[in-house]
């Protein structure tokens, strides 16, 4: 089992961003980060990421936009990446399912901390 | 006293006249006869006792009526069929037979065109009151369906094979893609109108329902109205299905931006909150080693007190959602003991933080339960809180499961401050604090609101036995999977199988949840 190594996190709010940063670094992931979703979009066709982080509100695109431009059509764009989708806004049940649909997990960050997302990360990593 | 007689109908006329004619023929002829006799007498012609002179005079008198009579019957006859006629289009009854005018003898006397008239002016006259008549129900219904269209309450008539025969201006009404009418309804969940219907026709003769909240278009769409809807069913009835539809757009608009207005709010916090319990879940770490005793317990209890913060507003957006009909759940196959993990530590912590001791007593061969991990959690959450905050000093809370039939109930106790009977009857209802609770202990009176309403979506049922001054016991009961396994796949998980109200509710549930 090859650990995960690389993250892209797409989040705009600075402190959210800063502290999955902070604390993703000393669990020993290479982390990028980017505040806004036309960047996560290019960002994440760019580099073989091992997990995307994705907020859901983000400015230039929705992150169920990325999503859905990602692995909405018939090829999956990012077959190597897993995306964990953060969001403190509860969807309708319509767009929650497409998220969950193309997503490997789906959670509340308010009730997520940088512990707890580390645990989660493990968790993909296991079902690998 | 003199006594009116009433007037004589038409069909009095004919019996009395030709009565009175014969009588007034036979006393005539009477008369006549009489006199006849008495001249011959004196004439000297017969002697009184002549038996001739009688048989004369009574031949005489016989003959006389017979031929009066046919002159009176021959001579009246066309008064009679007159009368008969005119006694036929009145209406009244009467054992004259109403002359045909048709007959060949009317024909050859002109007799027939004066029939002809009396029939035909009769005709008129009915055609004449019958337009008149259609006329008046005409603007009757005209004022009637105008006073239909004039309220903004929606009424919608069905036959037996549900085709829409009738519909007031402000029922939604739509034209589906086969030309059909259909009402414009979106119904939430399983209970439809269709459903509702399919199930009258198998059981019942006659029977009513009611919807709330039912909305003809979907969220932000433009025009959107909510209606509570009244049915009403009647087997075999040429108007089968009647439903009126109460617009009460205004009213749940209302509901509906304030509910739009608290979730917004709860969900804008969520975010200074991910960071306070973020970097508190961080220092925690990696403050450990450097911080004192003392400081290290102010530590727990920010640790504590963001986390509930964070359960007061799951609690508000959920109680937004229910409150919407929005929140479903996603029922899985679960243990008790796992539910329980997720809660424990934060509770742990929570009872540490205020000096109390909390421990569970979970039978390992329990059944599992059919429930919505995320939710259930969060009941539990609520009520071991509940029994931290009103517990003494030192207190103990203990979570027992076991065995009650085809459920399991999930026990929360405390030997704390307990309730009197009149708190508990109000203790599930929506914002209720007891005065107690109010001026001592932190909440939003939603907990124990929003859990009864998530037990109860599950098909379970939360209840509580208190003793004042001595401490409570809230116990949950929720079907084991078991029992519900069937019925839980045929609906695709969801809860809506399992409840009779028909709540609608969606569980924005995760998959992975702290």
């Amino acid at each position: 089992m090859t650990k995960f190594k690389t993250i892209l996190c797409i989040e705009d709010d600075r402190f959210i961003g800063e502290m999955y940063v902070r604390t993703l670094k000393k669990a020993g992931y290479d982390i990028d980060w980017v505040v806004d979703g036309n960047d996560g979009l290019i960002a994440a066709r760019n580099k073989a990421y091992d997990i995307i982080l994705l907020d859901v509100m983000l400015p230039e695109r929705r992150g169920t936009e990325i999503l859905d431009a990602l692995r909405g059509g018939k090829e999956d764009l990012i077959p190597r990446s897993r995306v964990i989708v953060l969001t403190n806004f509860q969807q309708d049940d319509e767009s929650r399912m497409a998220m969950e649909k193309h997503a490997d997990a789906y959670l509340i960050k308010a009730e997520i901390t940088p512990r707890k997302l580390i645990s989660v990360i493990e968790k993909l990593e296991e079902q690998k | 006293m003199e006594v009116s007689k009433p007037p004589k109908t038409a069909n009095q006329f004919w019996p009395d006249f030709i009565k009175q004619k014969i009588t007034l023929v036979i006393l005539i002829q009477i008369t006549i006869s009489a006199l006849a006799a008495v001249v011959l007498i004196a004439l000297g012609v017969f002697g009184i006792d002549s038996l001739v002179l009688w048989s004369i005079i009574l031949g005489f008198f016989a003959m006389n009526l017979a031929s009066d009579i046919l002159i009176l019957v021959s001579s009246t006859r066309p008064t009679k069929e007159l009368m008969a006629a005119i006694i036929n289009v009145a209406g009244e009854r009467t054992i004259l037979t109403p002359p045909n005018p048709n007959s060949s003898r009317y024909e050859k006397s002109g007799f027939r065109d004066a029939l002809q008239t009396i029939y035909k002016l009769s005709a008129n006259r009915e055609d004449a009151e019958s337009e008149k008549s259609k006329q008046k129900l005409k603007q009757r219904l005209g004022t009637l369906i105008d006073m239909l269209d004039m309220t903004n309450c929606g009424l919608i008539a069905m036959d037996g094979k549900r085709n829409i025969i009738y519909a007031n201006k402000s029922a939604p009404i739509k034209v589906g893609t086969d030309g059909k009418k259909v009402a414009d309804l979106i119904f939430n969940g399983a209970d439809t109108l269709e459903s509702w219907l399919d199930t009258c026709v198998d059981e019942s003769v006659h029977c009513e329902h009611t919807w709330t909240r039912v909305p003809d278009k979907l969220p932000n769409e433009e025009g959107r109205r909510l209606f509570d809807v009244i049915a009403s069913y009647q087997k075999d009835s040429d108007i089968e299905t009647v439903l009126t539809l109460v617009d009460r757009t205004k009213s749940y608009n209302v509901d509906e931006e304030s509910l739009d207005f608290i979730s917004f709010a709860a969900h804008e916090l969520r975010g200074p909150i991910t960071v306070i319990r973020g970097y508190l879940d961080v220092l925690d770490e990696e403050l450990a080693e450097v911080l004192k005793d003392d400081q290290a317990e102010l530590f727990k209890r920010l640790i504590v007190s963001s986390n509930r913060l964070s359960g007061y507003i799951d609690n508000i957006l959920n109680t937004s959602r229910y409150d919407r009909r929005h929140l479903k759940m996603h029922l899985a196959e679960e243990s008790v003991a796992s539910i329980y993990d997720t809660v424990s530590d934060d509770m742990k912590l929570r009872a540490g933080a205020q000096n109390r001791l909390l421990k569970a007593d979970i039978p390992d061969d329990l059944p599992t339960i059919a429930a919505d991990r995320a939710s259930i959690s969060e009941v539990l959450g609520n009520l071991i809180d509940n029994a931290i905050k009103y517990s003494n000093e030192g207190g103990l809370v203990t979570v027992t499961a076991k065995t009650n039939g085809d459920f399991v109930d999930i026990s929360v106790i405390d030997n704390g401050i307990g309730m009197p009977e009149s708190v508990v009857s109000q203790l599930f209802q929506k914002f209720y604090r007891s005065h107690r609770s109010r001026e001592t202990v932190a909440g939003s009176g939603l907990g124990l609101y929003i859990s009864k309403a998530i037990v109860e979506s599950h098909g379970g049922k939360i209840s509580v036995r208190s003793e004042d001054g001595h401490g409570s016991t809230f116990t949950v009961s929720l079907p084991i999977y078991s029992t519900v396994a069937d019925k839980l796949k045929a609906d695709n998980n969801s809860n809506e199988g399992l409840i009779n109200e028909g709540n609608g509710w969606i569980k924005n549930h995760s998959m992975y949840r702290s």
